[in-house]
């Protein structure tokens, strides 16, 4: 398992995070505890650091530069929401993009300092080292911008958080591109999920340890998520890649451990949430775009995240056996939109799989009867009528 | 058989007494509804000091001019002969359930019956409410409560605060979309 791209033995990179929101620090730092212990050491100030890493999306990052005037040696990684953006503003800094590729991080900041200590100019710009993760990652990490880590400023590119992938052919032929699909065990939900299902099948509450902060679940008396973490910060992290050691689960008598500020979600209302974080519009691993499936009930859209069209995705999708294509056809929308309900669905446990034999045509185009969604009873004038208070609705909230 | 009534753009917002009916509707409408309020003699007594017994009336006004009516129904059985006059030709029902009710799967169960036949030629959304309150049973008993009643598609179930006007809201766009999720919202 050589994930580290820093080969054992070789001496430490001493990081300082110069200029880094609270989150992301701790986050770093149980990387750093757990996962880095061969390759990066904390250090408590820039003048023992060999580099530094700097978000430029927080307010100040011009001083934590000018501080970076007086050590020409030492190597710096910047990393941004939109590093193109950023690098026009700075233009020989390496800035890579959130969220922060973590398996990829060590290898990137020993270049780094390797870097600021050869030379005494500021590192020119150039790509970051190939991260030693799946193309489907690497992709993500330089395409792909939404979300932050760490500081729960939301800007409009965030607020859509369905990412940019393009539409699937309309028909099954093609091979799938990689960047279609994300490993759920990469991210908080497959933790998640695997806790409220251990806590189902054991009936005993769950805590997951080892993140900066506690999320415990409880089957009894209703399905709950219990956590610490603030819902600005229950995003960052469910969009960030963990390292695959970072969390564990681990039984509990009771969730009496959590008790900072502990918010308390609907188990389902949570898997929701932490899946549409973690898919940004991509399907789970091995999820097959024109297989038919169903939601078996809608979503609680009242607590919810809600993506763009997800209430017409699931209106739809209660009453049809499709496949994500052909509601993405049906209702003339991105594939995206209803890939990121589809993951969500998926680990809230609304999806249905197993569409009976004879609703199975295999998926091929939008089945012709339902091309023009269905209008159950409504006489012809309604329509308009509809989406007019509907409209209104929209305006007005 | 449609009478010119019929033609009034209205929603109809039902369930028990207490549920959130007249708050929803105020929460939601461009005037000030009017409430028929009139002092319980029953033993809803308990539960509020005076409840709806004749309705709620607001309204959404449309730009152009046109009006949406949202009627609240009395919520006391002994009125529900007047449940089918004030629905004739509504878009559909928003149905609010009190979780804090002694057994709101029933009160679920009763009203549905009691709908089922304007449900059947319209669309329910269900609000459960008061789940601050009181956490069971959970959307999953409303869901597997409508399914074995036969509803399928399932309507829309979703937690509500009858307070706020973004939970309302999101039951009229559930409700809309249900009839058309072609509808165009842009
Ligand atoms: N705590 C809480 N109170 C609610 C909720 N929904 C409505 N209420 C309150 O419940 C009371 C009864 O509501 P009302 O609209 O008069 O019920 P109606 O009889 O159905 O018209 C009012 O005081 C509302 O403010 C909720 O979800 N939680
Ligand atoms: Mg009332």
């Amino acid at each position: 398992m050589s994930r580290h791209p820093t080969p054992p033995g070789q001496s430490l990179t001493a990081l300082f995070l110069l200029h880094v929101g609270s989150m992301d620090a701790r986050l770093i730092g149980l990387s750093v505890e757990r996962h880095w212990k061969q390759s990066v050491r904390l250090a408590s100030d820039l003048e023992s650091a060999r580099v530094v890493l700097v978000d430029c999306d927080r307010p100040g990052v011009d001083s934590a530069f000018e501080q970076l005037l007086a050590h020409p040696r030492t190597g710096v990684v910047c990393y941004a929401f939109h590093p193109r953006d950023h690098a026009t503003r700075f233009p020989n800094r390496v800035i890579l993009g959130k969220p922060l590729n973590l398996e990829a991080l060590p290898g990137i900041l020993a270049s780094a300092a390797a870097e600021g200590a050869r030379t005494i100019a500021v590192p020119p710009l150039r790509r970051p080292p190939a991260p030693a993760t799946p193309p489907a990652v690497a992709a993500e990490a330089a395409a792909e911008p939404p979300p932050t880590l760490g500081h729960g400023v939301q800007t409009d590119d965030e607020r859509d958080l369905c990412g940019i992938m393009e539409d699937l052919p309309p028909t099954p032929g093609q091979p799938l591109p990689d960047k279609l699909y994300f490993n759920p065990d990469d991210y908080l939900i497959g933790h998640l999920h695997r806790a409220v299902e251990q806590a189902a099948s054991t009936g005993r509450s769950q805590l997951i340890a080892g993140l900066p902060r506690l999320i415990g679940v409880s089957s009894r008396p209703v399905p709950v998520c219990v956590t610490e973490f603030r819902a600005n910060q229950l995003r960052p992290l469910s969009m960030t890649q963990l390292p695959q050691t970072a969390a564990r689960i681990v039984g509990a008598s009771s969730l009496a451990h959590i008790t900072i500020h502990e918010t308390t979600f609907a188990t389902e209302d949570c898997l929701w949430n932490v899946a549409a974080w973690a898919a940004r519009g991509r399907l789970p691993e091995g999820v097959d775009p024109y297989r038919p499936v169903r939601l078996r009930a809608w979503p609680n859209f009242t607590q919810v995240f809600m993506s763009p069209h997800a209430l017409r995705i699931a209106a739809l999708w209660v009453r049809t056996w499709a496949s994500p294509v052909d509601i993405a056809a049906r209702l003339g929308i991105p594939q995206r939109y209803v890939f990121s309900v589809y993951a969500s669905a998926r680990f809230a446990g609304l999806l249905e799989r197993d569409a009976p034999a004879t609703v199975t045509p295999p998926a091929s185009r939008p089945a012709p009867p339902a091309a023009t969604p269905p209008e159950p009873t409504a006489p012809p004038q309604r329509p308009s009528i509809l989406s007019r208070i509907l409209r209104k609705l929209l305006n007005a909230v | 058989m449609r009478s010119e009534r019929a033609r009034h753009n209205k929603i109809i917002f039902s369930g028990t007494v207490g549920a959130g009916k007249s708050t929803a509707i105020a929460a939601l409408s461009d005037i000030p509804p009017v409430s028929t309020e009139a002092v319980a003699t029953d033993d809803t007594a308990r539960v509020k000091k005076t409840t709806t017994v004749a309705m709620d009336y607001g309204v959404l006004n449309l730009p152009g001019g046109e009006k949406v009516m949202l009627y609240g129904t009395p919520g006391q059985e002994r009125f529900s002969f007047m449940w089918d006059i004030l629905s004739e030709g509504g878009i559909g029902l928003v149905l609010l359930i009190n979780n804090a009710n002694p057994d709101p799967l029933a009160d679920l169960q009763g009203y549905l019956q009691a709908f089922r036949d304007f449900i059947s030629g319209t669309a329910v959304a269900i609000g459960v409410t008061h789940m601050d309150r009181a956490e069971k049973p959970g959307l999953d008993a409303y869901r597997k409560k409508l399914a074995e009643l036969g509803h399928q598609p399932p309507p829309a179930i979703f937690r509500v605060d009858a307070r706020s006007r973004d939970d309302v809201a999101m039951l009229v766009k559930a409700l809309l979309y249900t009839l058309n999720p072609g509808l165009i919202d842009a």
